[in-house]
């Protein structure tokens, strides 16, 4: 019982400097999936509600596609599946590109819902002072729309930290595929684990809190 | 200043307005009143093209106005509007929603916005709730923060649609007291509105509509002493009871 404890104790002290490598890759890998779906999702969600049929059936098909297969499968038809047909991505670029076309989809849902919740007073008195439809969503809708977005954009970017350990499948080293190598290599399977756990609660604990910060400066123009 | 000719506007199958004209000279207040349902809203939101008309013309400062974008913004920024409903950017301080339309639409910078901005507020008597957001303001505070913002911009009219019909009783008379002065100042301002008292007081020219025609029209001494439709003077006789 000591000795095991003990065990437990040295694995973690030892290798959790080792899984700084992967808890990076997973930091890059979040980061920038999460400000490309972002820049996707509000890009889809514009045309989503442009009113132009063709623009419209463009983003159905796109979130019809991402939401109606499994990401794993998104990523591996990706990086195994479009060399075929003579596209080729290395695996960071193909995990990048995967999961923010992924959480693009989610975050485009979220955009269009807040903004539609807009009440229509708002644009037509911007539209009534002489603002032309850019201008209106620029300074009027858009301000409005991502403050009511924020909580639910928090929990698709806490969502898109963890799916990025999806990327392990396509030979991507990030905190995942670390712990299982240092499996193989020690047969010490909890303590590993544990620790990978750990790195990824550190980092959707950080994302909350940050998050419950941006959505607390949003309230001062609240009652 | 503004010319109606022939407005005739459709809701599907339902012919709202049918046929209206009306004209409105610099300085000119005009008061629009009518039953529920008549199509004053739908007249004044046609004039600033919220709603697209079917049929007619409207001339704004001797030049018609065609529809397209261009003609459009331009009738706007020379065509105030004040909502019922307020409609303020609650996003925004009382200040930042007056200095908005000088600031993105006129492209004042922001230190002439913000002067701008401060004079109408002051003008409105909000000079010292200039830094909170609407949400903190009264009923009567946001419509007079609504009402500077349309003056902001300067425009040659400002049209009113039931500037008071969503305030408490005891707010109506501040917003409406706004309202006369700007009257005095020559102000050329389009109102629709239930408050018969004001509009006997300020208006120039008076407009019944009825089921989407002007049934009458006159100096508020025509309209409110000598009614000749009888539906006008039913119309009165209901107000003055209510009211
Ligand atoms: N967007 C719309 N779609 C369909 N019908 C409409 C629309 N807006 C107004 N109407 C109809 O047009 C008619 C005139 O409406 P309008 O709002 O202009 O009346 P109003 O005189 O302003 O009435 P109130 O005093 O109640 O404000 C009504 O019968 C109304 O139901
Ligand atoms: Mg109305």
């Amino acid at each position: 019982m000591i000795n095991n404890i003990l065990e437990f104790f040295t694995t973690v002290v030892v290798f959790t400097p080792k899984f700084i490598p992967g808890v990076f890759m997973t930091f890059k890998l979040s980061v920038l999936s999460i400000m490309m779906g972002t820049v996707f999702g509000l890009l889809a969600a514009m045309l989503k509600l442009s009113h132009n049929r063709l623009m419209e059936a463009f983003t159905d098909f796109y979130v019809t596609i991402v939401r109606g297969t499994p990401l794993l499968l998104q990523l591996i038809f990706i990086f195994y599946g479009l060399p075929q047909l003579g596209i080729e991505f290395n695996s960071f670029f193909s995990a990048v590109i995967g999961l923010a076309f992924h959480n693009g989809a989610y975050i485009s849902e979220i955009f269009r819902g807040a903004i539609e919740s807009i009440d229509y007073g708002q644009r037509e008195a911007a539209r009534a002072m002489g603002m032309t439809k850019y201008q209106t969503l620029r300074r009027v809708i858009l301000p409005q729309a991502i403050k009511r977005s924020v909580p639910a954009l928090g929990n698709q970017f806490i969502i898109a930290v963890k799916d990025s350990s999806l990327a392990s499948a396509i030979t991507i080293t990030e905190t995942l595929m670390l712990s299982r190598q240092f499996v193989a290599a020690t047969y010490n399977v909890f303590p590993i684990f544990f620790i990978a756990a750990c790195y990824y609660l550190l980092i959707t604990s950080g994302l909350s809190r940050l998050l419950l910060r941006v959505e607390r400066r949003f309230k001062i123009y609240e009652r | 200043m503004i010319e109606i000719v022939n407005l005739h506007k459709y809701f599907k199958q339902l012919e709202v307005l049918k046929g209206i004209d009306m004209q409105v000279t610099k300085g000119e207040v005009v008061c629009i009143i009518g039953s529920s349902g008549s199509g004053k809203s739908t007249l004044l939101r046609c004039i600033n093209f919220l709603e697209k008309k079917n049929e007619g013309q409207i001339w704004v400062g001797g030049q018609l106005v065609q529809d397209t974008e261009i003609d459009i913004i331009n009738l706007r920024r020379k065509v105030g509007m004040v909502f019922q409903r307020f409609n303020l950017f609650p996003h925004m301080t009382a200040l930042e929603n007056v200095m908005e339309g000088p600031l993105t639409i006129k492209k004042f910078d922001k230190v002439s916005a913000r002067d701008i901005a401060f004079a109408y507020l002051d003008k409105v008597g909000l000079a010292d709730k200039a830094n909170e957001y609407p949400a903190r303001l009264s009923g009567g505070q946001q419509q007079r923060v609504g009402i500077a913002r349309a003056m902001a911009m300067e425009p040659e009219v400002i049209l009113f649609d039931e500037p008071t019909s969503a305030l408490d009783p005891e707010l109506v008379g501040e917003v409406l007291k706004v309202m006369k002065d700007m009257a005095k100042e020559g102000m050329t301002m389009v109102i629709v509105t239930h408050e018969m008292g004001f509009a006997r007081e300020v208006s120039d020219q008076v407009l019944f509509l009825h089921e989407g025609i002007v049934a009458e029209r006159g100096t508020p001494r025509d309209i409110f002493e000598l009614p000749q439709h009888d539906r006008l003077k039913s119309f009165l006789g209901q107000v003055c009871l209510t009211a």
